[in-house]
């Protein structure tokens, strides 16, 4: 029987229109915008100015935390600016615009096709090389990687999952790298492995990519014959179902266990991390090639076919001059989401750049965004069956219109995941997903508070 | 059946007597001692229970009023007001000082000819939401979102949003400067200031921190920092701090010398008796009559 999480979920139809549409290279174009907000935590601190010369690969920002990573520049070129310049939210970001000459690498960077598959012994080295590579999560949430390979002392790792689910309807970036790139990923998988202390590993992937599963299967499989260190990584078909790529769920469908409320998942023994982080860390360890490059999806359903595109594109790039370059905006979207439909975010400014993060541009027509009147409440318990958390979405929508903050905290508020499955269940159209994410951040600034006075 | 009548009420009685006993003893044993000026105080106040004056409602504004008697100085119902204060005082029989009365003032012009909208928001319409989410529908991140969480905030009815310019429209009348939409408002553009001299006040109406060509791009009626009315002020009630003027209600003497030179027209000066356009001025200050009967005086 296949796995998946013990409760909630929804099963929205997975629309995976770009899946035949093999990676195409993007051409650097004349400019790019480099932002230093890439990553979880804390904003990196640019260390070049203008007029500087950069090479691909070369550090243009530090990191200024505990969580924070490196940032690179993507191109070659000549600085011309460090300034603030509006993000796809439209809030100001300090970006570093370089002016394109050429595309000159790091000269330590391996350019070349062959796979590596020799693990390094020194676990430190391999850590170090993560961080100076500023290789962050790409599964969605973009935490420095290094930091999550790095358990606190006390706790130990019992399990790697590599999170191959890709649950959100229309993406499939992540699907084409396991096409792709599978043998890079498992060599990835396996260096992680190792710096975690020999950990099994296992590659979690919906029952709906049945090529990728036979695609990661065959790679592990050949691996296992031809090199050392990859005794112990497995394949794991997954039953479909939304949010099975978030952490905790994933947790759950692949070892069975249950993080606690306000728990890391280390806490159970687990580390997840995403198949493009997978590959990012293979490049960085193997390769000394930083994160510059990630893949994104070029979909939507009012996009000819001819038209879709999986496109490996580099941090820095103006996403109107993706979208041109891909066949420009149909004229039927209404509206353009960076991520996934479920819990990606609306581009408000066209003219902001692709982040280490991005994984779409995906075109909504109006049909498919229009929210619906909202009306009261029939207690019909449609979100609370859908969360993926157990948590009871209609009882903290009203709470939190009431500003009820011991109830919220009572209820678990903090445990949300945002995921969207409350709101995509709700037949009054209760935008419960707004009201509760607010609140939230609340309750969790009051606990945070607290925690901070002790 | 007359036996049962006098029974009944013989027993209900003896009950009803040594129950009376047992409640005066429990009442006299658990008695709360409490200032019996708290409950004084507490009449005079408007029972508003607005939370403007910093305390949880009237009753703990009252306890407040009482403890820190007789300096009532961090004492202030922005609702009684002074006349309101002047009845707490009498009844705590201290002096208590004036205060200036203020009222909200909506800090941003970008109404719809000014500001032109960029993208179209769909989503939930909450100010709070719709700041966590994206800038806003327009270019300006700073100015105001439009989707009345101040007017949801205000008791008194005192806030209205405009439909012409999407702008709210503060009641100068009905406003008792609680400082809920102060609260409520998430880019923090409303602010409370001093009613002024026959309500006549001069601000910058607008808080966008871009540079002045951003900033200018964005929406006509942007503060862009040039610093012109700083210059202009003899009264030094002018400061530029991150590309945006702010006026000190404290110094400004109303002498309207910003309002001229302000290039954008981002400097507003309302309740200014109309005066007739004089030929150095050849753009005509146009009165424009809103509802709350706010006199705009705007020379661009």
């Amino acid at each position: 029987m296949m796995k998946t999480f013990s409760i909630g979920g929804i099963h929205p139809s997975d629309s995976k229109i770009s899946k035949d549409c093999k990676i195409e290279v993007l051409p650097v174009p004349s400019k790019v915008y480099i932002s230093v907000a890439q990553h979880l935590g804390a904003p990196a601190t640019p260390i070049v100015k203008a007029g500087d010369q950069v090479k691909v690969g070369q550090v243009i920002a530090e990191p200024s935390g505990f969580i924070s990573a490196y940032v690179h520049s993507s191109v070659s070129g000549t600085v011309k600016s460090v300034g603030p310049r509006k993000d796809l939210a439209g809030n100001n970001m300090t970006h570093i615009e370089i002016d394109v000459e050429g595309d000159e690498w790091i000269e330590e960077a391996d350019l070349s096709d062959t796979l590596v598959t020799a693990i390094p012994e020194d676990n430190k080295a391999i850590l170090e090389k993560i961080k100076m590579c500023g290789v962050v999560g790409l599964g969605g949430a973009t935490f420095p990687a290094h930091v999550k390979l790095c358990p606190p002392p006390g706790k130990k790792a019992d399990c790697l999952i590599l999170n191959g689910a890709e649950c959100e309807p229309y993406l499939t970036s992540d699907y084409r790298i396991m096409l792709e790139r599978s043998k890079e990923i498992v060599v990835g998988a396996a260096i992680m492995k190792q710096v975690l202390g020999g950990c099994p590993a296992v590659i979690g992937i919906e029952e709906n990519k049945p090529e990728a599963i036979k695609a990661m299967a065959a790679a592990v499989a050949e691996l296992q014959r031809s090199a050392k260190g990859y005794e112990g990584i497995s394949v794991m078909t997954l039953k479909k179902k939304y949010p099975q790529g978030g952490e905790k769920q994933l947790i759950d469908a692949v070892m069975g266990r249950q993080v606690k409320s306000m728990g890391l998942p280390i806490d159970v023994g687990a580390v997840v991390q995403n198949v493009a982080t997978s590959l990012a860390v293979y490049e960085a360890v193997q390769k000394n090639i930083p994160l510059v490059t990630n893949v994104m999806t070029i979909t939507g359903d009012c996009l000819p076919m001819e038209k879709q595109h999986n496109y490996k594109f580099r941090i820095g790039m103006p996403l109107s001059y993706i979208a041109e370059y891909a066949g420009g905006i149909p004229e039927k979207a209404a509206k353009i989401i960076s991520g996934g439909p479920m819990m990606g975010k609306a581009i408000a400014n066209m003219d902001a750049t692709t982040v280490k993060g991005s994984s779409s541009l995906l075109y909504l027509t109006a049909e498919q965004t229009v929210r619906g009147v909202e009306s009261a409440c029939i207690r019909c318990g449609k979100c609370a069956e859908a969360c993926p958390m157990g948590l009871e979405p209609f009882l903290l929508n009203k709470y939190a219109r009431n500003n009820m903050m011991d109830e919220l905290e009572e209820n678990a508020i903090q445990d949300c995941i945002e995921c969207g499955c409350c709101l995509y269940s709700c037949p009054a159209n209760i935008p419960l997903l707004d009201i509760i994410r607010i609140a939230k951040g609340d309750v969790i600034r009051i606990i945070r508070g607290r925690t901070a006075k002790k | 059946m007359t036996q049962t009548i006098i029974w009944t009420i013989a027993i209900l009685t003896v009950l009803g007597a040594l129950l009376a006993v047992v409640l005066y003893v429990v009442a006299e044993k658990f008695k709360v001692e409490e200032d019996p000026r708290i409950d004084e105080v507490e009449k005079v106040l408007p029972g508003a229970n607005c939370g403007g004056c910093g305390q949880a409602g009237c009753r703990a504004f009252a306890q407040f009023c009482v403890e820190s008697s007789p300096n009532l100085d961090k004492c202030f119902c922005p609702v009684g007001g002074n006349d309101g204060m002047q009845k707490v005082a009498a009844v705590l029989g201290v002096e208590v000082a004036a205060k200036e009365p203020q009222v909200a003032v909506v800090r941003c012009n970008g109404t719809c000819e000014n500001r032109p909208r960029t993208n179209e928001y769909g989503g939930y319409q909450s100010c709070r939401v719709k700041a966590a989410l994206y800038s806003g529908d327009t270019g300006c991140s700073f100015g105001c979102l439009g989707c009345g969480d101040c007017v949801a905030a205000c008791q008194f009815g005192a806030i209205s949003m405009d439909p012409a310019t999407g702008l709210p429209v503060v009641d100068e009348e009905k406003c008792t400067a609680c400082g809920a939409c102060v609260k409520a408002c998430p880019k923090a553009i409303i602010e409370l200031r001093n009613k002024g001299r026959r309500n006549m006040r001069v601000f910058v109406s607008c808080v966008n921190k871009d540079k002045g060509a951003v900033a200018r791009k964005a929406c006509k009626a942007a503060c862009i920092g040039c610093g012109k009315c700083a210059k202009v002020c003899p009264f030094e009630a002018i400061t530029v701090e991150n590309n945006v003027a702010y006026i000190d209600f404290t110094k400004c003497k109303l002498c309207k010398k910003c309002v001229a030179e302000c290039p954008t027209g981002a400097i507003h000066a309302v309740n200014f008796p109309v005066i007739k356009p004089k030929p150095e001025a050849p753009a005509a200050p146009k009165p424009a009559e809103t509802p709350a009967a706010e006199t705009v005086n705007k020379e661009a």
